[in-house]
């Protein structure tokens, strides 16, 4: 039953992976794609993740892939930003 | 909508950090007033007690992320030791400014409330991702930040990023450069009932003005 859930979670995060993919190949412009990447596939990683904690079974082991997740999500929000900050300057801000 | 009733009601009602044992994140302009009149508000040196707790705590923290990671193994503690107390003497250091606290009861809140957004914004592109006609409206929009500098804006520009159709793309000066998929949806509400949020959060001031 156990496993049953946690395979649910881990084919679910991977249909937000493909999502993020699929925008990321289908969406306009690098602003949308960002949009893409860091939404999509940050819920697709977290439901991944808590998948694979509840199969290993050890608490250190879901300790450590929930801090994997963590330093993940902040890392890619921040890179967004990065990213869109740098394809703006590199424009020359001309969507003011 | 506010998020939880804020700690105090008026700036002017906070203790000097002085007698509290734990100084306050001011908004600049006040931290300046606070200057002109040091009668009234003197620059308490961090008091030693307050500094010794924040060290501790820190070493605490970082010693269950390490006791985590090696599966508490006695013999990693040969390189964890050194790393835990080199890291918990990193904010000596660093400059002072930055210094913020959180409110527990709104972690808890806006933990709850960031899970159901990000969920909401994963489903939300996704579903632009999959539609065979895309429904987009891309543009850029910005916002006037009121939040102090440090911590609570480098968590509110963090946020805007996970919320559904917004993306932070820049920050110029006091306003952050706001990209949407979507033109047509109501940022500012959005955003002011993040900044509440934030204010919550990190046990702020609400703006006066703000009573949705």
């Amino acid at each position: 039953m156990l496993e049953l859930f946690a395979a649910t979670l881990i084919t679910l995060g991977t249909v937000f992976f493909i999502a993020g993919t699929v925008g990321l190949l289908r969406f306009p412009d690098i602003y949308c794609r960002l949009h893409a990447l860091t939404k999509a596939d940050g819920l697709g990683l977290a439901l991944v993740a808590f998948g694979v904690a509840i199969l290993a079974a050890t608490p250190g082991a879901a300790f450590r892939i929930a801090l994997i997740w963590f330093f993940i999500a902040v890392s890619s929000a921040t890179c967004g930003h990065l990213i869109a900050r740098h394809a703006r300057l590199a424009e020359g801000g001309r969507h003011d | 909508m506010r998020a939880t009733p804020p700690l105090r009601l008026h700036a002017s009602a906070q203790v000097p950090p002085a007698t509290r044992g734990e100084p306050q994140n001011r908004p600049p302009n006040e931290a300046a007033t606070g200057q002109h009149v040091p009668a009234l508000r003197p620059p308490a040196p961090p008091g030693r007690r307050e500094s010794l707790l924040r060290g501790a705590l820190s070493v605490l923290v970082l010693s269950v992320i390490w006791g985590g990671l090696t599966d508490w193994r006695i013999d990693a503690l040969v390189f964890g030791v050194p790393a835990i107390l080199l890291a918990a003497a990193l904010p000596l250091l660093l400059s002072r400014g930055a210094r913020w606290r959180l409110s527990p009861h709104g972690a808890i809140i806006f933990a709850l409330w960031f899970a159901v957004q990000s969920v909401r914004g994963a489903v939300d592109v996704a579903l632009r991702a999959f539609a065979p006609r895309m429904p987009l409206d891309p543009g850029f929009r910005s916002y006037a930040l009121s939040l102090p500098e440090g911590a609570p804006r480098v968590m509110f520009i963090n946020t805007i990023t996970l919320l559904p159709g917004t993306l932070s793309a820049d920050i110029i000066g006091d306003r952050v450069i706001i990209h949407m998929l979507d033109r047509r949806s109501d940022l500012d509400t959005a955003l002011a009932d993040l900044e509440a949020r934030i204010r919550a959060l990190f046990a702020l001031p609400q703006d006066k003005e703000f009573h949705t």
